[in-house]
């Protein structure tokens, strides 16, 4: 989406994450190489963005991702990411607003926004 | 040359094929992709216009992947098809991607030949100092003293430097990048692609699943941050002490020139056998 329609902090467009669990082979490449340090794995070994405004949009968390499971784009005001499930690194209201927007949407299958935690070691 | 976004690769990858990848989890063959496609974007050639040829091996894959002509070859001889490919349509790009076993082992000849040729192709060698796929043996590239299934207790050869062994068989440009330094390889292979002649881009890679774990390197974040330790930019290189480069490699540009290519001097015998023939 273009720049000018995102949600903007301090004249900055917000910068937002979009994950492909799909694609995502939970390497972990992403976790180790932000420059700033804002991906952290959930309990699942999936990369989340904790921290939206410390972002820079550099993009080398897509750059150096094997299986192409980031992008880097623009925050769109009031989306909900159906992509990704919700986890415990996520605010209450986010993880709310998830599964009520997973109940409206009966096209999204169960196991894509509940997929099987990873075994411990 | 238009500034393209990274999200082009979405545009380059053939959706049908099944992703996620073969490869292991974090292997670097699927940032080369990526960058190899930005590269590609980047220089503004078209999809009809290229075409990626691969041996065998994890790096055989990668063509497969990418929506453009694609020649999947025999082992070791990605190179002798690419000649024909280029030599039957000169218009065309020619990309070749070997890994290190396919490029120097399998293919040795091929690759010095065509580098002694200097026949316009770009061969990119993704080195990851083993041959991955079937189980983690000692490839050419594999260095002294490190394991591998085939030398438990340490292997016995010294290694080959490819970028070298490429500078002095005659390639018009040799470059040296790793996964790691990701945009300094967008720029290597927009370079290689775009260079009249032989160009070769070596890709040090790493694979964390055989040799990594033979030798305990510990995950490919791990590997990758020793790239980060173990590069050397070229400039820097060149002033250090033979003692300080130990363990070291150089990263960047290492040969880049202009020679007659096969094609020009091809032509030129051509032009002078007609001449000959007008005459008698």
């Amino acid at each position: 989406m273009i720049a000018n329609e995102a949600t903007t902090k301090r004249g900055k467009p917000q910068t937002k994450h979009s994950f492909y669990p799909a694609w995502c082979k939970r390497c972990g490449n992403c976790v180790a190489f932000c420059p700033v340090g804002i991906l952290v794995a959930d309990e699942w070994g999936y990369p989340r963005q904790v921290d939206k405004d410390r972002c820079t949009g550099c993009g080398l968390c897509e750059m150096l991702c094997p299986d192409f499971a980031i992008t880097v784009g623009y925050e769109k005001p009031g989306a909900v990411d159906l992509a990704h499930p919700a986890s415990a690194l996520d605010s209450p209201e986010v993880i709310q607003e998830k599964s009520d927007a997973a109940k409206a949407a009966s096209n999204i299958s169960p196991e894509r926004l509940a997929p099987v935690p990873r075994e411990e070691k | 040359m238009t500034a393209v976004h990274r999200s082009v690769v979405y545009d380059w990858l053939r959706h049908d094929k099944k992703f996620p990848h073969v490869w292991c989890p974090g292997c670097g063959l699927g940032i080369l992709l990526g960058s190899l496609v930005r590269s590609l974007a980047q220089g503004g050639y078209d999809k009809n216009q290229v075409v990626l040829v691969s041996g065998i091996g994890c790096s055989g894959r990668l063509p497969v992947y990418v929506d453009v002509g694609s020649v999947h070859t025999t082992h070791g001889r990605a190179l002798t098809f690419a000649t024909g490919v280029k030599l039957a349509k000169p218009d065309l790009k020619v990309i070749v991607v070997m890994g290190d076993g396919d490029a120097t082992a399998i293919g040795g000849n091929h690759l010095i030949h065509a580098a002694r040729r200097n026949l316009d192709l770009t061969a990119i060698i993704v080195n990851n100092l083993t041959y991955g796929m079937t189980g983690g043996q000692y490839s050419p590239t594999t260095p002294l003293g490190a394991k591998a299934t085939t030398a438990p207790y340490g292997h016995s050869e010294p290694s080959f430097d490819i970028s070298a062994l490429t500078v002095t068989a005659g390639a018009s440009f040799v470059a040296r990048s790793t996964v790691y330094h990701v945009t300094q390889l967008d720029q290597m292979l927009g370079q290689a692609i775009a260079k009249k002649g032989f160009g070769v881009v070596e890709v040090l890679s790493p694979c964390h699943t055989n040799y990594g774990r033979q030798n305990r390197l510990g995950s490919q974040v791990e590997m990758m941050k020793g790239f980060k330790k173990q590069a050397v930019r070229m400039d820097r290189w060149e002033k250090m002490s033979p003692a300080d480069r130990e363990g070291r490699f150089a990263i960047g540009v290492l040969a880049d020139h202009e020679r007659p290519t096969f094609l020009e001097t091809y032509q030129g015998a051509v032009d002078r056998a007609q001449a000959i023939r007008k005459e008698g």
